[in-house]
């Protein structure tokens, strides 16, 4: 090694500065296209196309109608910490997506950028162009009305963050991601993103308002979830609630389809995760998760949007109360939605249907094809038919098989009435497991036993809120040790578990000592509750560790007291089930998460044969 | 190995054995059990890991030997076979087998190495003393319903068995809790016993050993090491390892200060909360007490189910009570009580209450209340 040279302390140069800036601000591509694109949301745009080339590395060109820039604005902008969005310097009251002054310094430092802009006052169209930090003269431009920017060669300055870029996809996939959560933040402003030759995405500008939003949101989320969003709606000391969420049934097998908006402003919050889990609970098979996407709004001093650099977090003054009012809307939602369920059940059984017919249509003497996976549910179907009429090993009394009730009796068929209720009137028992039902509109099929189980499991579970838990007291209490930190959390609530049976109390520093535990639980492992309850309550704010358990005895209870599948049930019995189930909130799914019924519309039955 | 042995011999020695033998297990030779002949007896050993049980019956032996084979299916075959049927059992040197022959029956099982057969390495007795099976039937009968089953805390999957004093009169004492109830009973304490550790017997030995004693007839030799437990009844040896931890100090939960005394018939009282807890349809529904001047009236509250309450008449002269109690608790701990009259020493509805028998103060019970 060589001998250091005693160093002197200077400042470093301005480039430098604003290299490291980018550092910070601009990650990749993606992170230059947020920007950019939240400039022209701030400049009030009604239209905002985005343009990449080879994953925003070689061109990104962001075009708005907004209101452009004079002059003056223009040759400042690209100066660091020069912003129009931060009045009389406060920065408690940040009511634009940007603020900080860094993101066009930033990126024209570590490519070549040109901001092109023409005010609406009717000044000529200029522009500005910065090269790796060196700064040109403002000289005339083409333009309509608003601004244009393009950045070529980004990280062509700092060539080491071009090493740690991800594929050329992956990237155009992150940019994709920016613009779906900016458009939805934004249902008024049309946007069109194009990577590469094609046109990845083209939202045109909505009306404004819920139906508007929700059209923006489904173009984005999914037909699916334009079907099955249900819409939310709070409010609680100044902080509101809107938004859309799916039903319990439709689900995924990641959070990748969750979105959080603070006052505009896409965010990602642990908070969201925590909240969700709370208020589906025991509406979803575990490891699945639901779709939607909330806006909160609330006064720009109750949020810190000043934490990160590309402003992904944020902190709530009062994060409990934004937890709360986001649970509370979400379970009054789904309490409302009572049995509904996706409709998508439907869907794929007359997608079934279709493959069936195609491999008798065709006739094939191949045998091989009927071993293939795809046409094993159809095959299924018709062994099960085929037993139906082929039990001669043991010959049946043909007359009283006839007799036989899956049909419903004459006394028992339904009125007009029942045929015009949501689940409509039942018409017959199949398989002594599924009831069939007629509504004006469509052919349900009812599960018995997931739909009688929920019932029972929803009725064990009101019986626990209204009557409280009854809790055993401990002869010998028990003593879980926990990290300091987990030990608080878990104490600071100590009336929330207190509600639910379980009472604590602090142990010194690092322990709680448990005198009394929900009777339901019986002997079970409270040691291992206890530590659950800490780590979920320290980690996420998650608190469901308790109620868990309680509804997991809840719902094996539920399991052993209800109409099992092979039931026979009069037609009066499977009406007064359609009846339970339509008064019933979160019907629609059975405690598995899996749906109670699907429903057949009369239409997709009609396309089944053609007649539409 | 060739043998004849009676069947009701054969028999009885199984149902002693094969109790302990797990009927799935990952190691195949556990499911079997070891048959040695020698001199004039033929001696049977099954074993868990955890403990061993070994008996000794005469036997008419021809030759030699010992294998093992399938406990449970050995078990089934005797007890199907006609009462007093002369069974003859002899192993082909080549076939590795164990021909059963028994009148017109012919089995052949398929055989371990005795050699194979895990054995408990049972040492040295550092104490060792006899107490009457009767008495040490008592002691598992009154104190194994409140055995707790749950793992983590191991410790409590036991009876703890040790030497106390009651009324300056040496004695052993059972104890066992599951952390909402707990038993105490006591014996006097046996000669030889003086001196012994704190042992905690595990829960299953602890029904091995009640099966074994069931008649409550004779005398059970045990021997104390510091990590195991021996008991000789009859023909029969158990052993079992201990449960290595250390009970808790139970003293301090069993109430010194319960003012507030309810004497009531047993028989009555189980009675009425038996019928009364039938509206009780899930677990860890609790019945309530109120009592007040000589009265005691027991209530369950079910708002899917209904409600009942009972009153009976008892002797109280506290104040009025109110007070809630598991319905099973209950009757597990009145199941235990011989005598006429129940005791209850009771203090307030969050502590915990004691049990007494009133013809029996070597057994006490004490029981943590429920909140609704």
């Amino acid at each position: 090694m060589r001998e250091a040279q005693p160093l002197t302390i200077r400042q470093l140069a301005p480039e430098t500065v604003n290299r490291i800036a980018a550092g910070e601000v601009i990650e990749r591509p993606a992170s230059a296209v947020k920007e950019l694109v939240e400039n022209a949301l701030d400049a009030g745009a009604r239209e905002i196309e985005i343009v990449t080339v080879s994953g925003g590395l070689s061109l990104i060109r962001v075009t708005d109608d907004g209101c452009g820039m004079e002059a003056r604005d223009l040759a400042l902008c690209v100066e660091r910490h020069a912003t129009s969005k931060l009045r009389d310097d406060d920065l408690f009251d940040i009511r634009t997506l940007g603020f900080r002054g860094e993101a066009l310094p930033s990126i024209g430092s570590i490519a070549t950028l040109s901001v092109a802009s023409r005010p609406r006052a009717g000044a000529a169209p200029l522009e500005v162009v910065v090269d790796r930090g060196e700064k040109h003269p403002l000289k005339p431009a083409a333009l309509n009305f608003g601004t244009r920017i393009e950045v070529r060669d980004l990280f062509s300055a700092t060539p080491a963050r071009l090493k740690f870029l991800k594929s050329e996809r992956a990237e155009n996939m992150a940019v994709s991601d920016v613009v779906k959560r900016l458009a939805m933040a934004h249902p008024g402003v049309g946007f069109t993103l194009t990577t590469g030759e094609r046109t990845g995405l083209r939202l045109p500008a909505a009306p404004d308002g819920p139906e508007g939003l929700l059209a923006r949101l489904g173009r984005i989320m999914g037909a699916d979830f334009l079907a099955d969003a249900l819409p939310i709606a709070g409010e609680r000391e100044g902080v509101a609630l809107s938004g859309f969420a799916g039903l319990p049934t439709l689900h995924r097998p990641d959070a990748s389809q969750q979105y959080l908006f603070v006052n505009g402003r896409p965010v990602r919050d642990k908070l969201l995760v925590g909240s969700v889990r709370a208020a589906y609970g025991d509406l979803l098979p575990k490891g699945r998760y639901p779709l939607l996407a909330l806006f909160v709004t609330l006064p720009p001093a109750a949020v810190d949007v000043n934490v990160h650099p590309a402003k992904a977090e944020v902190r709530f003054r009062d994060a409990a109360a934004v937890r709360s009012l986001i649970i509370g809307g979400l379970s009054q939602a789904l309490a409302a939605a009572g049995h509904r369920a996706t409709l998508r059940g439907g869907a794929m059984t007359i997608d079934a249907f279709v493959a069936a017919a195609t491999p008798q249509r065709e006739a094939s003497p191949s045998p091989n094809l009927s071993s293939a996976p795809r046409s094993s549910p159809p095959q299924a179907a018709y062994s099960s038919r085929a037993s139906g009429f082929g039990e001669a090993m043991q010959a049946p009394f043909a007359a009283f098989d006839s007799l036989s009730a899956e049909t419903v009796r004459a006394e028992d068929l339904p009125t007009a009435d029942s045929i015009a209720r949501p689940l409509g009137a039942a018409r017959a028992q199949l398989h002594e497991t599924y009831i069939v039902a007629q509504t004006e509109t469509s052919v349900i099929i009812v599960d018995q036993h997931a739909a009688h189980e929920r019932l029972v499991y929803e009725r064990m579970k009101a019986m626990l809120a209204n009557g409280g838990v009854a809790r055993q007291g401990l002869l010998i209490p028990v003593v879980v040790t926990l990290e300091p930190d987990e030990a608080a959390c878990l104490i600071e609530r100590a009336c929330e578990w207190a509600a639910l049976g379980l009472i604590l109390e602090s142990f010194g520093s690092t322990a709680v000592c448990v005198r009394e535990v929900p009777a339901l639980l019986g002997h079970g492992d409270v040691e291992g509750l206890v530590r659950d309850l800490a780590s979920g309550v320290a980690n996420d704010g998650d608190t469901r560790a308790l109620q868990d358990r309680l509804e997991a005895v809840c719902s094996t209870f539920a399991c052993h007291g209800s109409v099992r599948a092979g039931r026979r049930l009069t037609g009066v019995e499977m009406n007064a089930l359609l009846r339970d189930m339509e008064a019933t909130p979160h019907s629609g799914q059975c405690n598995h998460g899996r749906p109670t019924y699907v429903e057949l519309k009369l239409t997709d039955i009609e396309r089944l044969f053609g007649r539409s | 190995m060739r043998l004849v042995i009676e069947r009701g011999e054969l028999l009885r020695a199984l149902s002693h054995v094969t109790s302990v033998v797990e009927r799935r297990t990952t190691i195949p030779i556990l499911s079997n059990v070891m048959l040695s002949a020698s001199g004039r007896s033929l001696r049977f050993k099954a074993t868990d890991l955890e403990r061993e049980v070994i008996e000794v019956v005469a036997a008419d032996v021809t030759q030699p030997g010992a294998l093992t084979v399938p406990a449970h299916m050995l078990h089934d075959i005797v007890r199907k076979l006609p009462d007093g049927a002369q069974i003859e059992l002899v192993k082909d040197a080549e076939k590795e087998r164990l021909t059963l022959k028994a009148g017109p029956s012919r089995f052949a099982l398929q055989t371990l190495a005795a050699d194979d057969f895990p054995d408990l390495a049972v040492g040295e007795m550092a104490q060792e003393f006899e107490v009457s099976a009767s008495d040490l039937k008592r002691l598992i009968d009154k104190t194994r319903f409140a055995i707790s089953t749950e793992e983590t805390r191991y410790y409590l999957n036991g009876i703890y068995l040790h030497t106390a004093e009651r009324n300056g009169q040496p004695t052993l004492r059972a104890v066992a809790t599951d952390g909402h109830r707990l038993a105490q009973v006591e014996l006097p304490r046996p000669e030889g016993a003086t001196g012994m550790a704190g042992i905690i017997i595990p829960r299953k030995t602890v029904h091995e050993l009640h099966r074994l004693i069931e008649d409550g007839a004779g005398v059970v030799k045990m021997g104390v090491s510091p990590t195991k437990v021996r008991f000789e009844i009859g023909t029969v040896t158990l052993t079992s390892k201990l449960i290595d931890g250390s009970f808790p100090d139970y003293g301090r939960v069993i109430p010194q200060a319960n003012d507030k005394e309810m004497k009531v018939s047993n028989a009555e009282f189980i009675g009425a909360v038996d019928r009364v807890s039938t509206i009780a349809s899930e677990r860890g529904r609790a019945v309530k007490l109120s009592i007040t001047a000589d009265k005691l009236v027991l209530s369950v509250n079910n708002p899917e189910g209904g409600s009942a309450t009972e009153e009976i008449s008892v002797g109280y002269v506290a104040a009025p009570l109110e007070i809630g109690f598991n319905a099973r608790y209950l009757l597990d701990i009145a199941g235990q009580l011989e005598g006429e009259e129940a005791r209850f020493m009771l203090a307030d509805p969050g502590s915990p209450t004691m049990v007494r028998d009133s013809s029996d103060d070597s057994a006490l019970y004490v029981l943590m209340p429920m909140r609704v």
